[in-house]
């Protein structure tokens, strides 16, 4: 008994850390630039495929193809920026939802153009292997991908709080004019921004590569995922979303344990509903950081 | 402009009676002329063409295949049209319909685009404007059962591997010489019982009509054959993470798992199970789970693993031989579908000798008193076909699967069985 919960809280937590990449990147473009990016799940598939290409076609091992996809990403990331977005900031929100939905649908679409249909998935060799700690069991490939997810976050954080540009970031996202005032270009500021929420769901497809199969839609599935998160963990709040995202996958697994196969979501959605009901702005409370 | 055309065609007799009369008109004149002869020449060949002037003996006899070769299922679609190519080859290389004096088998394919309203214009297309003796197809049921509505208007036969048992009501033209889908449940319950004593079944199934259906026919026959079912559990589909699912798996204490899930759920599934040492026989059902592709995406993972399919190409040495060449000319191996219609192919020349008649009426009522037991028409499971009254099959059953060293082999039952089940 106390070993099956213990488990469900295992396999929570590790999936939660891919939750977490995709969520943090979503709400650091919303705290920062101030916009909803529909198309991050869309990245998370280019990541994938990045990785599935890299490995089937170069040998480059999926996870340390990340030091490829995430820079790769990261420019991608600042060109959208700088040619696409910059040119809908304004105080209407509608050019901006239509953009980067727009740009999901074209990203999915090309992406099935491209890469038909079809799964494609990764062997490597501990694809299928896994610690057994008594009689619990943590798989390789997602421990990986969970330790290097939070060190990410980690780093992310050390970055907003220590360096100047992280401090620019905050500033930005706290109050934009008067950050602007203060000297900070908020171009320059928001690109940055841009090119490191697209990195991040580059190396979330990178970190997936080796236990999850890359198809078109993949993107779909993590991106709901996140949006929940990031609104669970207060709009724009990094480590709000990062907390958030491994509740999420605590409560999803549990759920699935003990409620229903199909009712992981379910869960998912009462808890949200139920912290929005006594914290509307979630757990975070006011704060945006 | 009504005055205009008046005066020119009626009223200007120059334009016919003087050849060197007014310039512009009479060249306008001429080239129509010129247009219209072509075009009527044109279309008196086409007419000709169709229409066969030298009787049917002499002729090619067409056959008609209805397969998706793009949009989602054009893989499958792909690999049948291949196989479609190679059984009329084969068909004519042996000399063709003998009774029609040596009449060789012309395939005409259209692409159904994997889509029920597509399938539909297609299946009338083909009709109306050839004339066929007969139709195979469409590989997905939710196309065929609409390409065999029309073909039952149209009096044509169609002959199927798709298993859908709504195919056997109330049908005439329609032939299904493979399993039907209710026959598959019950032979990966048997299959069970192959691996341990007393199995202990985890049925888990994707929360969509596929899943439910099938996994429902598994708990209804399950009592009569003996097999307990000790967790029985929907899922979503497209699932992020397969752990807590075979969590639960392990807490029942099953020792068989049945999955009725699509591709990327059961890579998931099985890289699970393998992840936490768990020791069940995985039965994947058939579909998606007994094509090549299965095992390029799986890989190692997929050795061991069960299956059921209408058709498999290690069960006869006909099947074999077919296998061998399909696989010199694509680099796969002849999956369920595509070895499924080559035999049918045989089947529909099998009743054109005995019809001695390329008529599709005449065609239906020699397909219907098809009783094989060798040669390329008999390859199924069991390797005797005869069709009773609702099209079915009366020797139609299912061959069990399992993944070994990269290839499928036939299992289960005895008698089609080509290598012994592995209980890993």
């Amino acid at each position: 008994m106390l070993e099956t919960v213990a488990q469900a809280v295992i396999n929570g937590l590790l999936i939660g850390g891919i939750y977490a990449l995709v969520s943090i990147g979503v709400t650091l473009i919303f705290g920062v630039v101030k916009i909803v990016n529909f198309a991050q799940g869309e990245f998370v598939m280019i990541g994938m495929y990045l990785s599935f290409y890299l490995s089937t076609q170069f040998g480059i091992d999926p996870i340390a193809s990340l030091v490829i996809t995430m820079p790769v990403l990261f420019v991608a990331g600042v060109l959208i920026q700088h040619f696409l977005i910059r040119r809908v900031l304004g105080p209407n929100d509608m050019p901006q939802i239509f953009l980067t939905f727009a740009l999901s649908l074209l990203l999915l679409n090309l992406a099935l153009m491209l890469f038909t249909a079809n799964y494609r998935t990764v062997h490597t060799s501990y694809s299928d292997e896994a610690f057994h700690l008594g009689g619990l069991y943590i798989p390789v490939a997602k421990l990986i991908a969970f330790v290097v997810a939070m060190f990410l976050s980690g780093a992310l954080w050390v970055f907003l709080h220590t360096t100047d540009l992280g401090k620019a970031m905050r500033a930005a996202s706290q109050n934009r004019d008067v950050a602007t005032l203060m000297g900070i270009n908020p171009n320059r500021v928001f690109c940055v921004a841009l090119g490191i929420a697209l990195a991040l769901a580059g190396a979330a497809g990178s970190l997936l590569m080796p236990f999850y199969s890359a198809y078109p839609f993949v993107g779909q599935v993590f991106v709901l995922m996140a949006f929940v998160a990031v609104v669970l963990g207060t709009l724009g709040n990094v480590m709000g979303a990062l907390i958030a995202s491994l509740m999420m996958g605590i409560a999803e697994s549990l759920g699935i344990q003990y409620v229903g196969a199909d009712s992981g979501l379910l869960v998912v959605f009462a808890m949200l509903l139920l912290t929005l009901a006594f914290k509307p702005n979630g757990l975070g409370g006011g704060r945006a950081r | 402009m009504t005055r205009d055309r008046r005066q020119s065609v009626f009223s200007n007799p120059s334009v016919f009676s003087n050849p060197n009369g007014t310039g512009q008109i009479l060249s306008k004149r001429q080239s129509r002329r010129k247009f219209l002869i072509k075009a009527g020449s044109a279309v008196a060949a086409g007419a000709f063409g169709a229409v066969p002037l030298r009787g049917w003996a002499a002729d090619p006899v067409n056959i008609g295949a209805l397969y998706p070769t793009t949009g989602g299922m054009a893989q499958i679609g792909v690999g049948c049209v291949a196989a479609a190519k190679l059984a009329v080859e084969m068909v004519n290389e042996a000399g063709g319909i003998k009774s029609l004096g040596g009449a060789r088998l012309n395939l005409i394919l259209s692409d159904v685009q994997s889509d029920t309203t597509v399938t539909r214009t297609e299946t009338d297309r083909l009709i109306t404007e050839n004339k066929l003796s007969a139709i195979h197809g469409c590989f997905a049921s939710a196309l065929t059962l609409i390409a065999s509505e029309v073909c039952e208007r149209a009096k044509v036969p169609i002959i199927t591997g798709s298993s859908s048992d709504q195919l056997n009501k109330g049908r005439n033209y329609t032939f299904t010489p493979f399993a039907r889908a209710s026959q598959f449940a019950k032979a990966q319950l048997q299959m069970a019982k192959l691996v341990g004593d007393k199995p202990k079944v985890a049925v888990i199934f994707e929360n969509t009509a596929f899943g439910t259906s099938t996994s429902n026919g598994l708990k209804e026959l399950a009592p009569a054959e003996g097999v307990e079912i000790v967790m029985f559990e929907p899922y979503s589909a497209g699932f992020t993470d397969a752990s807590p699912l075979i969590n639960k798996v392990k807490a029942s204490g099953a020792n068989a798992l049945f999955s009725v899930s699509y591709l990327n759920d059961l890579i998931l599934i099985v890289r699970t199970v393998k992840q936490v040492g768990l020791n069940v026989a995985i039965n994947g059902g058939s579909g998606g789970f007994v094509i090549p592709d299965f095992y390029k995406n799986v890989g190692k993972l997929a050795e061991g693993l069960q299956g059921v399919a209408h058709w498999n190409h290690d069960m006869s040495d006909d099947a074999q031989k077919v296998n061998a060449e399909y696989k010199k000319r694509t680099g796969d191996f002849l999956f369920e579908y595509a070895g499924g219609l080559v035999a049918q192919t045989f089947m529909i020349a099998d009743a054109l000798e005995r019809a001695g008649s390329a008529d599709p009426q005449k065609v239906r009522a020699a397909l219907s008193t098809l009783d094989v037991s060798s040669g390329y028409a008999a390859m199924a499971p069991g390797g005797k076909v005869k069709f009773g009254p609702d099209g079915k099959n009366i020797f139609g059953h299912p061959v069990g699967v399992q993944w070994q060293n990269g290839d499928l082999a036939s299992v289960f039952p005895d008698e089609d069985k080509r290598a012994p089940l592995l209980k890993t």
